[in-house]
Formats: C-alpha cells, structure tokens, sequence
C-alpha cells in the first residue's frame, strides 16, 4: 500500500472535524468580528486541505484553485473591516 | 533521495492538522474576540502554512503524479507564500478596525494607551 | 483501505449539508451584515463542492464572483440605506 495515500486517509478525519468546530464558530459568534475571524481562518485551512487532496486523488491540475482561493478571501476581510470603520468615522 | 522529501512531507502536514484541530478548540473556547486572535494565528500559519509546505515537498518526491509534480510543488510555494503574507494583514485589519468600532471591549486588559474607555480592569481571569 | 473517490463524496457531502444550515441562518437574519457574512460561509463551502465534483475552472470563476465581489456590491448597497431589516 502507498504510505502517502494510507497517511492522508488518516490526516482527513483531523482536518473535517477542524472545519466543523470553524462552522460552529462562525454561525454563533456574538458579534460580527467574530464571525469573520472563523470565516478566515477556515478558508486558508481549506486551501491548505485542497492542495493535499489534490495529492490523494492524484489529479494534479486541482492545485491552482487554492491561490485564487487564499487570495480572494483577504479581499473579505478588508471589505468587512472597511465596513466597521467608515460606520464609526462618521460618513 | 525521494524517501526522505515524502517522510518530511508526510510530518509536516499530520503537524498542520494537528495544529489545526487544536486552533479550532480554541476558536471555541476562548472568551473574546482579541483572545480568539491567538487562536487564528495558530490556525492561519502552523495549519495552512505548513501542510502547504509539506505537500508541495510530498509531490516533488512522489512518482505517480507524473511529469506534473513539479506543477503541484511550485504551486503550492505560491499559496504557502500568499497565505504567510495575506493572513496577519488581514486579521490586524480586523482587529484595527474592531477596536476602533468600539465593538468589542477589552476584557483582562492591564493597559490600553489606544482609548481608556474601553479597557476593563481586573477582568474576570 | 477505504477508496478514495467514496471518502471524497462523504466530504462533499458534510459540505453540502453545512452550507444548508448556512443559507438558512442568511435567510432568517435580520441584520444585514450577518447575513452577508453567513452568505460568505456557503461560498466558501460551495467552492470545495466544485472542487471535490471535479470541476477546477468552476472553481476559478465562482471564488472572485461569490467570495470577493459580491459581498463588495452587497456591502456598499448596505451603506447607502439601513443596517437592520424592519419587520
């Protein structure tokens, strides 16, 4: 049996029960901040678990969708927090 | 040669699922959102930074990919490097942007020289 | 060794699950920023479901439109009027 594809199976169970506690989080945090953290912090995770899933399946073409992915969900979190501040600044 | 990349690989990403896991306890457990900030950084680089690292050593070292492991490695540098770089900057500006909103106050807060009013002295812990 | 296509489908499937609890959450939400922010959640889910379906260039298209621009028009039109839904 191949160590990698035996490791991985393994490793897989670690990585969904990590983004269901994330969910949790991210749908009952009390306030917005909070929300936006989990959502953050879960999305590079799963660009992180893309990259090795794209090992597992042995598809190597899958691996570039984690750049748009780490790179688009930064644009998130300026939106959000430019939201917050421009509300306390006065309009 | 191959050997050695795929069991340094293979270390790396069981650290960044750990590390993940432990990132998402404490996501859940801590209080506040400026002490949930430690648990992000955790989250951010120990469990994406590294397991993107230990992948792309695990395909440079793994034969049935074919010819384009070296597509899958030299991706996967990129996002390591984006993820390194994008992360803090998107949680201080979340963090900046939280404490100037007066959203969230400062729980065990011993000194806050940004704005006094939003300190709590002695907080509960 | 359980295979690897099957395990993938569980996975799509926890996903899809979690992003129905999302799209409700969005949809009963009376604040309007939350709701942008559970919007985000089933982006995000919807993204690895592309992906684990087998469909990369979905994938590049969806995650600029739902994840970054979006939110973005979604956000700005919320500025210009109220923050909370009146009943």
């Amino acid at each position: 049996m191949d160590i990698v594809v035996t490791s991985i199976t393994f490793l897989i169970p670690i990585f969904l029960l990590a983004f269901i506690l994330y969910i949790i989080r991210a749908i009952k945090g009390p306030t917005i901040s909070d929300q936006v953290l989990a959502i953050d912090a879960m999305t590079y995770d799963v660009a992180a678990f893309l990259v090795v899933l794209s090992i597992y399946l042995r598809i190597p073409i899958l691996t570039a969708t984690a750049i748009v992915l780490a790179l688009w969900i930064y644009a998130l979190d300026i939106y959000i927090a430019k939201y917050l501040e421009k509300r306390e600044l006065g309009e | 040669m191959t050997e050695v990349l795929i069991y340094i690989g293979l270390a790396l990403i069981g650290l960044g699922a750990v590390s993940d896991l432990i990132a998402a306890i404490g996501m859940n457990r801590f209080k506040n959102f400026y002490l949930r900030l430690h648990a992000a950084t955790i989250g951010t680089i120990w469990g994406a930074f590294v397991p993107i690292i230990g992948a792309s050593l695990v395909a440079i070292g793994y034969e049935p990919l074919g010819y384009y492991r070296w597509f899958v490695a030299g991706a996967g540098f990129v996002a390591a490097l984006l993820v390194l770089i994008l992360a803090p900057a998107g949680s201080h500006a979340l963090a900046r942007a939280t404490h100037r909103a007066r959203i969230v106050r400062v729980e065990p807060c011993i000194a806050d020289h940004l704005d006094e009013t939003m300190c709590i002295k002695g907080g509960s812990e | 060794m359980i295979d690897p296509q099957v395990l993938v489908l569980g996975i799509g499937a926890l996903a899809a699950l979690a992003s129905v609890v999302a799209v409700y959450f969005a949809v009963i939400e009376r604040n309007l920023v939350r709701a942008v922010v559970f919007s985000a959640i089933q982006s995000t889910l919807y993204a690895l479901l592309y992906y684990i379906l087998m469909a990369p260039d979905i994938v590049l298209v969806y995650v600029p439109v739902a994840v970054g621009l979006y939110p973005a028009v979604i956000l700005f039109l919320i500025s210009k009027t109220e923050r909370e839904e009146k009943p």
